[in-house]
């Protein structure tokens, strides 16, 4: 419980300590929003006025705490431009970026897994290295060309199989779910193979060190077979790491589908995390990161407790330091 | 993707670690193994540097939570004592309190096994699941007879997205395509020929020294919440515009008064005759709103033309439904007009391929070829714009007010070459009045292509290619990069060193427009009637000549048309022969559509795009 306080603590620390970097740092950038309003052909005055209306010609001092009054209300702010409450904004979006990180964490889980499993307890030196080159190449493909070329293949219209469609999200959202799943199956994959890549290479590593380990020796000297000790014995000491790993790329993948979104393009939070900041509506793009921010924090805090979870170890260590 | 450089990072620490491991006995094995696992562990989560530090206790939990047998236990326990003894304190101090440790390790045996089976589960779920969309898909096709058929909607996909529909304080002309005439209609309306017809009045004259102007409106006109408008409306939006100086405002030059004298006329007084008025009142400044209503401007739109906006996801799309309460004539001929955004050209195209838009403008030239080569199920072409590419040179600028380095900027550049690699479809455009404004005149002949003379003049100005001018070109990343790679290699062998700075729009906004802090720089100026740009010296060309000054105001209080045409031909003339910029070429869009589609306009329709003609015949099986 002690931990978790603790924990809990340095969270907040950490989040106050972003928001003032990600403030000072959008206030660097050329242009403002006025400027993007007001267009080509304004004279200065109207650009001045705009400023004004927005309240952008206060104090920074003045700008960032009436911000950050709002966050600790929970309220993250209306856009300047789109004039819309900037947590329903966001939600919006994520109901379409969280449902494509699940699905693409499903099928990188899937091929990441499975192939990094079997790849360990190959044993012919040829199929080993034939899944090494797998892993590697996995991790290679540009996301944008691997993007283009499922949608080559599958997309409808254009696939060679044209099943699946290759962009966009169905108007009525999820109320239409047949739809709009199938409009995520293409972008899942496109994320989950490359990933998978990846998240194959981790549980190979974590795999492999087990593997070498006395535990493996332990379990195989219980009459365990050694593909049965990697199974039960091994498979349970490298999920702690295994869950490290997902839990960053899951987080990471808030930035990394951004590319994906617009290549199927899909209203998603990295798509509109590019559009707020390119038309400098920084209330916006900061509230967005802000909450990106916490995301990321809170996905570190929740795989440190689940670590706690999975490995009793850990509990036990910090005990046995404090008596 | 940083999680791939992450991976690399994690392979290179655990691999350095595996060695140590082979140097113990067997029996030490099992502790030294335990200390790798949670060293690598804590490495990952970064979370608890501690717990590497006491590994003979975890070490000692990892086996008692695997291992079956008690005794080999107890074994390897000791075995990891006497590799270090004052651990072994700590395993002796937990291994009581280990039960739970023991129990929960056993509950989860029978879940690794279901941990494995739910991720082949959940693939067979998502296989089975895009199955059924697949042949619900293909099933939708099948059936019904062979007829034709007007869709009850049409979807057309666009480019840039307006992100609000304030349209008295945004800027942007993808807001005038959605609204203008759609949604709010004008005191007067422009057709695909830029020019002026009625709108909500149907009727004008004006006095004879063009400063009064009278509007008769049409009667029976309400909005889509059912109030009544008339010229009350009118007047009250004008003089809202004027006072609250909104978007364009300035536009509205020697304006004086507007009254509605009654409910059906409305008077319009300026202080010196404006040329431009009408087509102006055609645009933004003449659009009418509601007095009455009060609505968030920004996210929604009470008008009083054929379509209200049903739905709109800033960004995305926006969803036009007919306006039931719609008094004119432009009545809708499709009941749901939706408009979606595409910010990737490969995504548009490939929903005009899949079906799931019926038109796109603007289409990309390069990637319209498959539609051009199936001329039976799609139609290609091409519409004039007001666009202009205008390649200012800063006439202020350090390296650029030398009138003989424009000059020679203007003879090199191969104005055909460059419309030849976008396509073909772009106008070469030799002024600042492109062919659908007043006062067109054809002016590519002013500056040939020409090398050689090019060179000749900027010799006279001291550079050669091997001495050449070190020139910085500063434009908006939404134009690609291409054009500025053409425009180095153009100018390189004229003795000019081009750098090429793309930036993000805003940055071009200040750096640019605001600070005037630029040698060369790109960007399209698609508003039509926009000449008074050279007449102003604040403007970011930095550009001034008293006698288009003149033309200009002369050309503003001309009595005819005819007279303000010439006018303004002869001060598009004098701009050019300056070279305060060169007209790389006057865009024009290019529109695919489905072969179905039928009344969509081509001209304009970036700026001005009436739907309420627009509609797709399906031939239903």
């Amino acid at each position: 419980m002690r931990f978790v306080i603790r924990r809990f603590l340095l969270f907040v620390v950490a989040l106050l300590a972003i928001s003032v970097v990600i403030f000072a740092a959008l206030r660097i950038l050329p242009g403002d929003v006025a400027s993007v309003m007001a267009g080509l052909n304004a004279p200065p005055e109207r650009v001045a006025q705009l400023r004004s209306q927005m309240g952008l010609d206060r104090p920074l001092v003045v700008q960032y705490f009436s911000w950050l009054g709002g966050l600790l209300q929970g309220n993250f702010g209306t856009s300047l431009l789109t004039g819309r409450s900037i947590s329903s904004t966001v939600a919006m979006r994520a109901s379409v970026t969280f449902p494509l990180i699940v699905l693409g964490l499903i099928v990188a889980l899937a091929i990441g897994l499975t192939l990094g499993v079997v790849s360990t307890l190959a044993t012919r030196p040829a199929v080993r290295s034939a899944f090494h080159f797998i892993a590697i190449v996995g991790g290679a493909i540009p996301a944008l060309w691997g993007g283009l070329l499922l949608i080559l293949l599958f997309g409808r219209g254009t696939g060679l199989l044209d099943v699946l469609p290759s962009q966009g999200f169905p108007e009525a959202g999820w109320g239409n779910f047949g739809s709009a799943l199938a409009s995520l199956v293409l972008p899942a994959l496109t994320v989950g193979i490359i990933d998978g890549a990846s998240l194959m290479r981790y549980t190979r590593s974590a795999l492999g060190d087990v593997m070498n380990s006395g535990y493996m020796d332990q379990a195989m000297a219980c009459g365990y077979t050694r593909r049965q000790a990697a199974l039960k014995v091994g498979l349970r000491l490298a999920t702690p790491q295994l869950v490290s790993v997902v839990g960053l790329m899951s987080a990471g993948m808030i930035t990394g589908v951004m590319v994906i979104e617009n290549l199927f393009a899909l209203p998603g939070i990295g798509a509109g995390l590019v559009t707020d900041l390119g038309n400098r509506d920084l209330i916006a793009v900061q509230s967005e990161l802000f909450m990106l921010a916490a995301f990321f924090l809170f996905v570190g805090f929740l795989v440190d407790l689940l670590h706690r979870f999975l490995d009793p170890r850990l509990k036990h260590a910090v005990q046995g330091g404090v008596q | 993707m940083p999680t791939n450089s992450g991976a690399h990072g994690e392979n290179d620490a655990t691999d350095n670690k595996t060695p140590g491991t082979n140097e113990n006995e067997t029996a030490a094995k099992v502790a030294g193994g335990a200390v790798n696992a949670t060293g690598v562990s804590a490495n990952v989560s970064d979370t608890n540097a501690k717990a590497a530090g006491s590994s003979a206790d975890i070490g000692d939990s990892g086996v008692n939570t695997d291992a079956h047998d008690n005794s080999s236990v107890k074994a390897s326990k000791n075995a990891a004592g006497s590799t270090d003894e004052t651990l072994n304190a700590h395993v002796k101090g937990v291994s009581g309190g280990n039960a739970s440790g023991v129990n929960g390790g056993k509950a989860g045996k029978g879940k690794k096994k279901g941990w494995i089976w739910a991720i082949v589960a959940a693939v067979v779920v998502v296989a089975l699941i895009v199955a059924f969309v697949v042949i619900r898909g293909n099933q939708k096709v099948s059936d019904g007879m062979a007829r034709m058929h007007k869709s009850d909607s049409v979807t057309v996909g666009l480019k840039l997205a307006p992100t609000n529909l304030d349209i008295r304080n945004q800027s942007g002309s993808s807001l005038d395509q959605v609204l203008v005439g759609n949604v709010y209609e004008g005191l007067v309306a422009r057709d695909s020929n830029n020019k002026v017809v009625p709108g909500l009045a149907k009727s004008w004259e004006k006095n004879a020294d063009g400063t009064s102007y009278t509007f008769h409106l049409n009667r029976g006109m309400n909005f889509s919440n059912g109030d009544k408008l008339d010229a009350n409306d009118v007047a009250w939006s004008i003089n809202e515009l004027m006072t609250r100086h909104y978007h364009d405002s300035e536009s509205l030059m020697n304006f004086k008064s507007v009254t509605a004298t009654d409910a059906d006329t409305v008077k319009l007084d300026l202080t010196a005759p404006y040329a431009n008025l009408l087509w102006e009142l055609a645009c933004r400044p003449g659009l009418v709103f509601d007095k009455n209503a009060n609505y968030d401007m920004k996210t929604q739109a009470v008008g009083s033309g054929p379509y209200t906006v049903a739905k709109f996801v800033p960004n995305d799309s926006i969803t036009l439904k007919a306006n039931p309460k719609y008094w004119g004539e432009h009545k809708a001929k499709t009941p749901t007009i939706v408009l979606r955004y595409f910010g990737d050209d490969n995504a548009a195209v490939n929903a005009l391929k899949s079906g799931d838009v019926q038109v796109l403008a603007p289409v990309t030239e390069n990637l319209a070829e498959p539609f051009v080569k199936d001329s039976e199920h799609y139609r290609v072409a091409a519409g004039d714009d007001t666009d202009k590419y205008v390649l200012a040179m800063n006439s202020k600028g350090v390296k650029t007010s030398d009138v003989r380095v424009r000059q020679a900027i203007r003879y090199a550049i191969g104005h055909k070459q460059l419309i030849a690699s976008r396509g073909g479809a772009d106008k070469p455009l030799g002024g600042p009045i492109p062919s659908l404004d007043p006062g067109y005149e054809d002016l590519t002949g002013l500056y040939p292509h020409n090398v050689d003379k090019a060179k000749a003049l900027m010799k006279e100005a001291d550079y050669t290619p091997d001495h050449p001018l070190e020139l910085r070109l500063t434009y908006a990343n939404t134009y690609g990069t291409e054009l500025g790679d053409q425009l180095r290699s153009q100018l390189k062998p004229i003795g000019i060193d081009l750098k090429v700075n793309v930036v993000e729009f805003s940055t071009w906004l200040q750096d640019v427009l605001k600070n005037k802090d630029y040698d060369l720089s790109m960007v399209d100026h698609n508003e039509s009637h926009d000449f008074s740009q050279w007449t102003q010296d604040s403007y970011y060309y930095n550009y001034s000549n008293q006698k288009v000054k003149e033309y200009y105001n002369y050309a503003m209080a001309a009595s005819s048309d005819s007279q303000r045409d010439a006018l303004l031909a002869k001060a598009a003339r004098v701009v050019s022969e300056d070279a305060p910029a060169d007209w790389l070429f006057n865009y024009r869009i290019t529109t695919a559509m489905k072969a179905g589609v039928q009344g969509f306009p081509l001209n304009l329709n970036q700026t001005l795009l009436p739907l309420y003609n627009v509609r797709c015949m399906t031939t239903v099986k």
